[in-house]
């Protein structure tokens, strides 16, 4: 098994029999649905393989005041490196198959029963190739770009005149004070507001978005689409949360494509029921 | 990625690196508690919120892709995702507290909403995180803040539960959909005699007394529903609702006692004067997997109140 972020012997032997500027005849992988290959193939994109990364983490302990609202350093430190590596693998597999980016990432994070404390993180999607080779398509740094959008959500981004870069996500687990028993019973029989919980779910948000948007400045994206905040708790203790904000971050694609040109979509009353 | 490094290590530099971040935690929560006291915004709240204003971070959204073509033809620019949050305790009233926490987080939302310059919020989700105290919740709404070119920006930005599309497509009708009402009511019912539920009798018969009950229930909570979307439209789309009728046996000595509690939530919009929508009817093949937009599929904005009773999307 290799280390860190290389990619293990098995994983390139399956690798060589994908397509590949090597290999024109190999076979693709993917886990497209019908319409999200045929919209891929509409935007002038391939399907190549498969990419997947994946890492079993060992989430440290970390103990939450119990009147006080906190982050969770350590543990946001651990859902953030965890993610990370698991999304590294995955482009590195992706650069491996020669893709130029990676759409329909699915970042999963899954409990293993035999232990609390250890997380499987997963990130999985489909490497794409721009099929005349275009090569202003990429991610930062020339890396294959990542997208938690489909297929069709991929075409259709495309003719709004913008490209993905990167998924960018926020984390911050978050520690939200108990109320004493002094507080509970000056409150208990009222309608009133528990501002301390208030200011920490309020704070915990903040911190993940902002967290999200600093990731899309770092990659000069123009916005973030699709952006979803989740609320977790991973068998943590009562009152410990992770919000997790993910959006694809996106840049307009005006070398490529006149703004003037994209089409002007028709709106639709569907009678549906 | 770059996410942020935290200081564990032994050395002074990490020392004192945590001390930094344990400070800068506290001022930040004086900071809320300060701004939630006063109604009002945390300096770095309104500082994000600013930036993205004047175009100094990259603007954040909810919106699909699909969503971003309609704002890109459509003149209207995503400016950031505003939220506004309240954990509310309803140890009077279950009903009232609902209806002041959606409330709270409405007002709160539509404050972040000026703070970034916007006309409107759109595609507006109902959120909670389970857990807490008994008899209380967290009452969250979330959206995407969005200006609308040619338009200034707006002192009471609208706050629309419907995504951008839909916005957009009300809006080509000449109806604006303009924020969140709520209804709500409960009470007690005292059931002295027993007999209320019917159940000493073998024949079929209405429960007059019980049925009278939760129909004036549900109509004080809908005239509750008028009143408040009166206050911002004139009309309600699109509802969800929540009703529950419990019943609490008093035993040998005390009487029957039901609890009933009925809450509806809609959409408002300012719909004027009738005008003829000009549509053709064209067959289409949807290219969606799965939920399609083209079907009114409540996706998961309603999960908030997923016991019962659902109607419409919100």
């Amino acid at each position: 098994m290799a280390i860190g972020n290389t990619i293990p012997p098995h994983a390139l032997e399956r690798l060589k029999g994908l397509r590949s500027d090597n290999n024109p005849k190999g076979v693709f992988t993917s886990d497209f649905t019908v319409n999200e290959f045929l919209l891929v193939r509409k935007a002038g994109f391939e399907p190549v393989g498969l990419c997947v990364g994946s890492c079993i983490y060992h989430v440290g302990i970390q103990y939450g005041s119990w009147n006080k609202n906190q982050e969770m350093t350590v543990l946001s430190q651990a859902m953030y490196q965890a993610r990370e590596l698991a999304m590294s693998r995955m482009r590195e597999e992706a650069a491996d198959m020669g893709a130029d980016g990676v759409v329909g990432v699915r970042l999963e994070v899954k409990r293993l029963e035999w232990d609390a404390n250890v997380l499987e993180f997963v990130a999985i999607g489909t490497g794409v190739v721009h099929a005349k080779g275009h090569t202003t398509f990429k991610g930062p740094n020339g890396a294959p770009f990542t997208s938690d959008l489909s297929g069709q959500d991929f075409w259709t981004l495309l003719q709004a005149g913008y490209r993905p870069l990167e998924m960018v996500m926020g984390s911050c687990v978050y520690h939200v004070a108990h109320r004493g028993m002094l507080q509970s019973l000056g409150s208990a029989g009222q309608n009133v507001e528990l501002t301390n919980f208030s200011q920490a779910l309020y704070d915990a948000r903040e911190i993940a978005m902002e967290r999200m948007q600093q990731e899309a400045a770092d990659v000069k994206a123009e916005g973030v689409v699709g952006m979803n905040l989740h609320e977790g708790s991973h068998n943590w203790q009562p009152h410990v949360i992770e919000f997790f904000a993910v959006g694809t971050a996106v840049s307009p694609i005006s070398t490529e494509l006149d703004p003037s040109t994209i089409p002007d979509p028709q709106l639709v009353l569907s009678v549906n029921s | 990625m770059a996410w942020p490094k935290f200081p564990f290590g032994g050395s002074s530099e990490d020392k004192e690196a945590r001390r930094a971040a344990e400070a800068a935690g506290q001022k930040r929560s004086a900071e809320w508690e300060q701004a939630l006291t006063h109604n009002a915004l945390p300096p770095f709240v309104e500082a994000r919120l600013a930036a993205a204003r004047d175009g100094l971070t990259p603007w954040t959204s909810t919106m699909t892709p699909a969503e971003l073509l309609i704002a890109v033809t459509r003149g209207v620019r995503p400016i950031a995702t505003v939220s506004g949050t309240c954990w509310y305790q309803y140890g009077r009233s279950w009903t009232e507290g609902h209806a002041a926490g959606w409330r709270s987080a409405q007002h709160r939302m539509r404050a972040e909403a000026k703070a970034c310059g916007a006309n409107a919020v759109v595609d507006v989700k109902m959120r909670t995180v389970r857990g807490g105290p008994a008899f209380s919740m967290d009452f969250t709404l979330f959206g995407t803040a969005i200006k609308i070119d040619r338009l200034a920006p707006s002192a009471e930005p609208i706050i629309s539960t419907v995504p951008l599309v839909e916005f957009v497509r009300l809006l080509q009708a000449g109806v604006v959909p303009v924020g969140l009402a709520v209804g709500a009511r409960y009470d007690w019912l005292i059931d002295a005699s027993k007999t209320y539920a019917g159940n000493w009798s073998w024949n079929n018969q209405p429960l007059s007394t019980l049925g009278g009950f939760w129909e004036s229930l549900r109509r004080q909570a809908h005239s509750e529903l008028r009143a408040d979307a009166a206050r911002q439209g004139d009309g309600v789309l699109a509802h969800t609702q929540l009703s529950q009728l419990l019943r609490q046996e008093g035993g040998d000595k005390a009487p029957d006692r039901y609890l009933g509690r009925h809450i509806v939530l809609g959409t408002v919009v300012q719909a004027g004067e009738a005008a003829s929508i000009a549509r053709d009817v064209r067959t289409v093949v949807d290219m969606c997997d799965g939920s399609s937009p083209l079907s009114a599929d409540p996706g998961d904005q309603d999960s908030v109140y997923g016991l019962n009773e659902h109607e419409g999307a919100i």
